[in-house]
């Protein structure tokens, strides 16, 4: 369970006055839920997720995995988290160029379980994402789709108890946009991960189970929309 | 586009890749700095022995020479000068001598002329009036050689000892740069012919008469010369002594050139990683200007200026450095050559040596910038752009394995069957180590990734992931090391074994003595300097004596080379040394020796003039007659070659009693050091010889053959630390570059203690790898030149494999490369995991 509790991110600016970018936010996602945050560009959208996986340190307020406040943890301990109990998969496709695709997509897994293992247990979750004839390809000769599968892959590689998605479409088009959303729907349902899905795509809202929305810093709660279709959008 | 714009457009690219063309000026600057301070070091041996010898004969170009140092009468100077053709000719005695004053002694080269001399505008005597002080008696010094034994003062005294004599010769001038030029740095004493003459106890005897025939009748004067010559004096051109240096420094030489060679290779690799470094972002430019429009013309001028900037500026700064190394590191050290040779200590910086230094320098910035040249020429305009996605997998290790064997069996083919071709065969080893280096580092990486899946822990599976997504970085780098460590082992071992064999000749020649009595000074450390037989029953008389045996030896200009006649008395005990015998049966060949008649032939002279064990030889001596060949030899240390005979011959073919030595022997139980201070004590201070043991002697033997190849030892040393350096400085920027991607993994959780583990996982490995493939090939290259050292130079070398200097070799470069990328590794790991977001 993630739970964020007035969570407060001010950048001082050269006028005076301090940029809220993230201003009282608090939020709760429970296992298997996936929330859809939107919001223009500058709302604090990522700021917000930076603070959740550790990497940005808040003003105030409380970052609550399983009740650990994450905003105490140690740099080490930070690492930890981050390598066992978080996925992140982002829009522009973190992958280690020249390395084939299931060597990057079992990379955090290596840092816990020995080769074979850490092959066995990808594998399955590759084919599963339509990778299975692309394994030993190296990362630069992936389409675009294929890179954020297996982004997808890693993200899901250690079971993470939250996953955090940030514009996850944003390089896609639309139909393979579907294909992402509806992977990351089914996984987060079906491993029990609470799920944090940052997009512009107006299709992302149709897979959510609630839809957020953050306008300069502040959070307002959306009912859920209809799943709209690829024609629509 | 204009120049203008190609440097508007030069500079506006230069604050973005100011890092990687700094490293790459640095690269080319240091090969360029150790091409041209070894050149200079060699240059200057052979420069000053040519300005010498010009500096004294100027214009003439024949001459005729006596082939002892007892020289040839004077009056021959009118039957000379009879000769119809002949414009002018001058007596020259010559002779080496210890000059010594208040503040030290040297080697010198006594010069004797008379005012004929200047006639010919040598530049040692064209500004010098030699008659005001003929009659006097006295001297003129170098500025150098005045100041370094401190006789500066008109009237003030040098010591002058030669041929066993000593004399107290007064200063009338020294010759300062304005006079003489580059040769104030000469060591000569410059005197009236008749007091030469009497300095040297020769009176009216000259070494040589230099001939300045008239314009077009060189041949007939040189017919009539030879005539004249009757076979017992040489006519040869003044530029004689210069080919007979060439010859006996040739394996020297061949050495530094080879170092300088492997010097230009590690300063080229340096500064190929470092343009690696910018290599994406010249395939960028490219991409983005041919699909502007620019034609692949355009697009190679911009690149050329690139090429051509670096280069320059490289060259600049190499010649600065390389100018620096020569004077304060690379001063050449004549070493053994000395006593044969007149040399001097003057640095002479021809126009090759920029030339070379300058093309080399240029040449790796040409390659370095221009390899993306086929993505320039190429039709399509995103050529170099596929070029960057696809060079991660554009491997051809088969093709690289095929070639590498191919080289290693070309050096295998020379080692066996042609080591005369050595250094080709070094050169084939190269090749060989750059082409089998690829595959050697895809098996390590391999094999760390096969290890890393047997353990828990991501750090040996993401080192191999990186290193073989950027092989071909990887690959520059451990060549880098690869062909330093391959350079340091080779001619390091060689050097090593050659010293050996030389340590082991010295000990040879001074077993079958006790005590040496010679005259004094370096320039008769070959024990070459005859001296009249005068001693010799004082000596046998003295208390502790057991025998006094009389040792000849001398230096014969045969052919090309300038060969070491060695005479020990018939009853020596070892006449000849085991360890020098390379064909022919020593008990047989010491029993001809010691009968008379037969003499032993180093290996090299027997093959050049078709000599085989019993054959007749007649050797150029001044009395020449036939000797026939004993047994084969090696040179003894002295790269012309040498003749061992036993001394009654010498004194029969020289036409002379004189001795070059006395061999002491003493009585059992005496103490050597007591009676070398007997001995001394009887000759008396003034007498022009010096004592010393043949312990001393050895020592002495052996400290000069170290010095004389100790500016190998000095290039190895800067050979290694240039490519410590750059190794460091190409793994550093490598792994500081790769700063987004640790924050990549540092977003996926990956610890900063677990990262910097990578890092040195990596460069270690890669360290490892390219040091021990230049070790392994290394130690090839040393049986390669140990090989041609012994086969084709015939010298006594003490074959080896220097496995521990070459672990020594491998764990230094290694282990100091690794320690310095250490630093930035760490400080490159501190990356904030936020920097991944940052794009």
């Amino acid at each position: 369970m993630l739970a964020v509790h007035e969570l407060v991110k001010h950048y001082p600016s050269a006028a005076g006055e301090p940029v809220r970018a993230v201003d009282g936010v608090s939020l709760r996602v429970r296992p298997g839920e996936l929330v859809a945050l939107y919001g223009p560009s500058g709302s604090g959208k990522t700021t917000l997720l930076l603070m959740i996986a550790t990497l940005l340190a808040p003003t105030s307020g409380q970052v609550k995995i399983d009740d650990r406040d994450i905003a105490a943890m140690s740099d080490a301990q930070a690492s930890a988290f981050r390598l066992r109990e978080l996925g992140f998969i982002r829009q522009n496709f973190d992958l280690l160029p020249g390395v084939s695709a299931i060597d990057n997509a079992m990379l955090k897994l290596l840092a816990s379980v020995r080769w074979r293992e850490a092959q066995r247990q990808i594998t399955p979750l590759l084919e599963r994402l339509g990778l299975g004839g692309r394994l030993q390809h190296r990362s630069e000769t992936l389409s675009m789709g294929e890179r954020q599968r297996v982004m997808i892959a890693r993200a899901l590689s250690t079971g993470p108890s939250l996953l955090l998605a940030d514009e996850p479409t944003g390089s896609l088009d639309s139909q393979r946009s579907e294909e992402v959303l509806e992977l990351i729907r089914e996984l987060c349902r079906e491993h029990n991960v609470a799920t944090v899905l940052v997009s512009h795509d107006p299709l992302a809202a149709g897979y959510a189970d609630r839809v957020l929305d953050l306008r300069d810093g502040k959070l307002s709660e959306h009912a859920v929309r209809e799943r709209p279709t690829a024609a629509q959008t | 586009m204009s120049l203008a714009n190609l440097l508007h457009l030069y500079r506006i690219r230069l604050r973005a890749r100011i890092v990687g063309e700094c490293f790459a000026l640095l690269g080319i600057a240091a090969g360029v700095a150790l091409l041209f301070a070894s050149q200079v070091a060699s240059e200057s041996l052979t420069g000053s022995l040519a300005q010498l010898s010009k500096g004294v004969v100027g214009d003439a170009s024949l001459q005729l020479l006596a082939r002892d140092t007892q020289g040839v009468p004077d009056s021959m100077l009118r039957e000379v000068r009879a000769i119809p053709g002949v414009r002018t000719a001058a007596p020259l005695l010559e002779a080496s001598a210890q000059a010594s004053g208040p503040r030290g002694g040297r080697s010198v080269t006594l010069i004797g002329g008379d005012s004929s001399l200047r006639t010919l505008r040598g530049a040692l005597v064209a500004h010098t009036e030699l008659e005001p002080f003929a009659g006097i008696g006295a001297v003129l010094l170098p500025t150098a050689l005045a100041h370094q034994i401190g006789v500066t003062h008109f009237g003030s005294e040098a010591t002058v000892k030669l041929y066993g004599r000593g004399a107290r010769a007064p200063l009338y001038e020294t010759l300062g740069p304005r006079k003489i030029g580059g040769l104030s740095a000469s060591p000569v004493v410059i005197a009236p012919l008749s007091y030469a003459q009497e300095l040297a106890g020769l009176p009216g005897r000259v070494s040589r008469i230099i001939v300045a025939p008239a314009l077009g009748r060189e041949a007939s004067v040189r017919r009539a010369l030879l005539t004249l010559a009757a076979g017992h004096l040489n006519v040869t051109s003044t530029s004689y002594d210069e080919e007979l240096f060439a010859k006996a420094a040739s394996a020297s030489n061949q050495s530094t050139a080879l170092f300088a060679v492997i010097s230009a290779l590690v300063g080229f690799l340096f500064a190929f990683n470092a343009t690696l470094l910018t290599l994406a972002q010249r395939r960028r430019l490219i991409v983005d200007l041919r699909r502007d429009g620019y034609s692949p013309g355009e697009v190679l001028r911009v690149l050329a200026l690139d090429a051509v900037v670096l280069g320059a500026g490289a060259c600049v700064l190499g010649l600065v450095l390389g100018e620096e190394l020569s004077v304060h590191l690379f001063h050449e050290n004549p070493g053994y050559l000395g006593s044969a040779f007149s040399l001097g200590s003057q640095r002479v910086v021809g126009w090759q040596a920029y030339a070379i230094a300058i093309a080399g320098g240029m040449l790796a910035a040409l390659l370095a910038v221009l390899s993306p040249i086929r993505q320039v020429r190429s039709r399509d305009p995103l050529a170099a752009l596929a070029a960057t996605q696809t060079a991660a997998r554009s491997r051809r290790p088969a093709w690289s394995a095929a070639v590498g064997v191919a080289c290693l069996a070309g050096a295998t083919a020379i080692l066996l069957a042609a080591p005369k071709l050595a250094i080709v065969g070094m050169v084939l080893l190269v090749c060989a180590l750059l082409a089998l280096l690829g595959v050697a580092l895809d098996g390590a990486v391999a094999a760390l990734a096969r290890a890393a899946r047997r353990v828990r822990g991501a750090v040996g599976h993401v080192a191999a992931m990186e290193l073989a997504a950027a092989r071909s970085r990887a690959v520059g780098v451990a060549a880098t090391g690869a062909v330093a460590v391959f350079g340091a082992v080779a001619i390091g071992g060689a050097h090593a074994d050659l010293l050996k064999g030389l340590q082991n000749s010295a000990r040879d020649e001074n077993a079958s003595t006790d005590v040496w009595v010679s005259p004094p000074g370096a320039y008769n450390l070959l024990r070459t300097a005859p001296f009249p037989v005068t001693a010799q029953a004082k000596l046998a008389a003295l208390p502790g004596v057991r025998s006094v045996a009389i040792y000849r030896g001398g230096l014969l200009d045969w052919g090309s080379r300038r060969v070491w006649v060695i005479a020990p008395p018939a009853g020596a005990q070892p006449l000849l040394a085991a360890s020098q015998i390379v064909e022919g049966n020593l008990a047989s060949a010491t029993r001809r020796v010691r009968e008379g008649g037969w003499v032993v032939l180093s290996q090299a002279l027997a093959t050049e003039h078709h000599l085989h064990i019993g054959d007749v030889v007649t050797i150029p001596s001044p009395n020449p007659a036939p000797l026939r060949v004993a047994a084969l030899s090696t040179n003894i240390g002295w790269a012309p070659g040498a003749i061992t005979m036993n001394a009654s011959d010498y004194a029969r073919l020289w036409g002379s009693s004189d001795a070059s030595a006395y061999n002491v022997r003493v009585a059992p139980g005496a103490s050597i050091a007591a009676v070398a201070r007997e001995i001394r004590a009887a000759l008396g201070a003034q007498s022009g010889l010096s004592v010393q043991t043949a312990t001393a002697h050895e020592a002495e033997q052996n400290a000069l053959s170290a010095q004389g190849l100790e500016r190998l030892t000095q290039i190895a040393t800067l050979i290694l630390a240039v490519a410590v350096l750059a190794m460091a400085a190409a793994i550093g920027s490598m792994v500081w570059q790769r700063r987004a991607r640790l924050a990549k993994l540092k977003l996926e959780g990956f610890a900063r203690r677990l990262l910097w583990r990578t890092i040195l996982t990596e460069s270690a490995l890669l360290l490892a790898v390219g040091c021990a493939a230049g070790a392994i090939l290394g130690l090839y290259g040393q049986q390669l030149l140990d090989r041609a050292l012994a086969n084709v130079i015939n010298f006594p070398v003490v074959h080896s494999v220097a496995l521990v200097p070459a672990l020594i070799s491998l764990l230094i470069v290694a282990g100091a490369a690794l320690a310095i990328v250490a630093i930035p590794g760490y400080l490159a790991t501190g990356v904030s995991p936020a920097v991944a977001l940052e794009d």
